[in-house]
């Protein structure tokens, strides 16, 4: 199975490889897609992690107890279907096409392979879609 | 053979009229060459949904008791001009909200009223012996007010540019959020189904023509502000910006589906409407014209890190242009519209429903648009 997360850091924990971690000891193969750290140590990840359920269940309760914050992200985007006027400007910015044309021209949003990047945010004129991370 | 707009009006008045969008004339034309189409076909509807800045709406909110002479006026916050009489006022769509940066202007007003929303009224006056009162502070509803009609200056581009960026920083137009070198392209014509792009001369199209506006009964007012027929043509239709149309329509009509205030990231306010005309099929060459496709209509890609007199990069068909990806000089370019495809669809088939049911009839217009036109700059000068 596949899923993303955000993973929160802090001055405390910042220095470990969580990733290296979910790959050696939980056979998890992590995917960063995102990462920003400020210069107060605190900062997040997000990934998306493909493994079996039991190896991520345990993996991310090992990471829970070293004191990270982990949430998983699956409403991470939403897409206001009823304001959005399908005139698809956020289309051509999306880098993994998860919004798209359908072939009726409106336009649709892949929640399952955005990456929460953002880009589309402040390109909507009707804001009608919104990141939650 | 040819038919005449009364011949036409019988046949909708009869139910028996042959209606077709102009997304779907292209194939039948196609198949069946434009005389033959032109006997099958009465009219050819069109659609355009589209950010069109150049837009606003006259009110008449009626009298208070006592009365006031309104010279200070706002809607929501948002300023209405004051320079008209007692009660009656102008807001534009790129009106700006006192103070500026909540994303909301004059098009939201216009969206608001049209969806029945109620909107917060603010006026100021002097005061004079026949107007006592010199402020007033209430709300009102598009049904309050004694008349609120649109009227917008400038709208329905015949043709329009496609924007990209070459430098190395994003920029947030009027057409879009742009990527750096050149990562995106933006275009805003809905390519075949665009109103003026089907009847590339205005031969059918002019003052009083009937249309859809908004989802109501709308009407060619005047020629468009910058109407232009000096661009180059490819296919027989303009490759740059060209006509316009000033069209006007009763609020109390709209549909607010068809309306949406907008807020574009860098540049500011604008209102995007649907809007619609119905072309008749008086003879065998405006069917034909209407049958163009998005293969054979080109638009120019222009750089908008250039501030000024922007050069056709090149010219791409908006057939390229919807399959989401350009090729310039070997870098692909990924393209999206900003307008509403999906929404000039539905004004086509709208527009398209309401003659097939004889709910609206064509109009031969009382006064042709002009056969040229040519923009001006502003020159600046001294005394």
């Amino acid at each position: 199975m596949e899923k993303k997360f955000r993973i929160d850091f802090n001055e405390s924990n910042v220095l470990e490889s969580v990733t290296y971690t979910l790959v050696s000891e939980f056979d998890l193969k992590p995917n960063v897609l995102r990462a920003d750290i400020g210069g107060d140590g605190h900062g997040f990840m997000l990934v998306s992690i493909v493994g079996e359920k039991e190896n991520m269940v345990k993996g991310m309760t090992h990471l829970r107890d070293l004191g990270y914050g982990v949430r998983e992200l699956s409403g991470h985007i939403f897409h206001d279907y009823d304001r959005c006027w399908n005139c698809g400007a956020c289309v051509s910015l999306c880098p993994t096409r998860s919004i798209y044309y359908t072939e009726d021209d409106e336009i649709k949003l892949n929640t399952d392979t955005c990456i929460a990047c953002g880009s589309c945010i402040n390109a909507c004129s009707v804001k009608a879609i919104q990141l939650e991370l | 053979m040819t038919k005449t707009y009364e011949e036409i009006n019988e046949r909708i008045r009869s139910g028996k009229a042959v209606v077709m969008t102009a997304e779907e004339v292209v194939d039948l034309v196609r198949e069946k060459g434009a005389e033959r189409a032109a006997e099958e076909v009465d009219v050819v509807t069109t659609g355009t949904f589209g950010a069109m800045c150049s837009s606003g709406a006259f009110v008449n909110f009626g009298h208070a008791d006592p009365p006031i002479r309104m010279t200070d006026i706002r809607l929501n916050g948002v300023e209405a001009y004051g320079g008209l009489a007692a009660v009656d006022t102008y807001i534009g769509a790129t009106s700006l909200i006192d103070p500026p940066g909540t994303g909301y202007g004059g098009a939201h007003v216009i969206e608001d009223l049209i969806a029945g929303k109620k909107v917060h009224l603010q006026a100021w006056g002097p005061g004079t012996d026949c107007y006592v009162r010199k402020s007033i502070d209430t709300y009102i509803t598009l049904d309050d007010v004694n008349e609120a009609y649109l009227y917008n200056p400038r709208n329905m581009y015949q043709n329009y540019g496609v924007a990209t960026n070459t430098s190395d920083r994003t920029l947030y137009t009027y057409m879009g959020k742009l990527m750096p070198r050149m990562k995106n392209a933006t275009y805003s014509s809905a390519g075949e189904l665009s109103p003026l792009l089907n009847d590339p001369h205005l031969d059918t199209i002019g003052m009083g023509t009937r249309i859809f506006l908004a989802g109501g009964e709308g009407y060619v007012a005047w020629q468009g502000t910058q109407f232009s027929t000096t661009a180059p043509e490819v296919n027989g239709v303009p490759t740059q910006g060209s006509r316009t149309l000033a069209v006007i329509g009763d609020m109390k009509q709209m549909d607010a589906k068809y309306v949406r205030g907008l807020d574009i990231t860098g540049y500011g306010i604008s209102l995007a409407i649907g809007i619609g005309v119905p072309i008749p099929v008086l003879n065998k060459d405006v069917m034909q014209r209407c049958a163009i496709s998005n293969e054979e209509i080109f638009a120019e890609m222009v750089d908008y890190s250039i501030p000024s007199k922007r050069p056709c990069m090149q010219r791409y068909s908006y057939a390229q242009l919807r399959s989401g990806q350009i090729e310039y000089q070997g870098k692909t370019v990924r393209t999206s519209a900003m307008s509403s495809l999906h929404g000039a669809r539905d004004v086509a088939n709208t527009l398209k429903d309401w003659i097939e049911h004889g709910e609206l009839l064509l109009n031969e217009p009382c006064l042709p648009m002009p056969r040229e036109g040519k923009l001006k700059s502003l020159m600046e000068r001294g005394v």
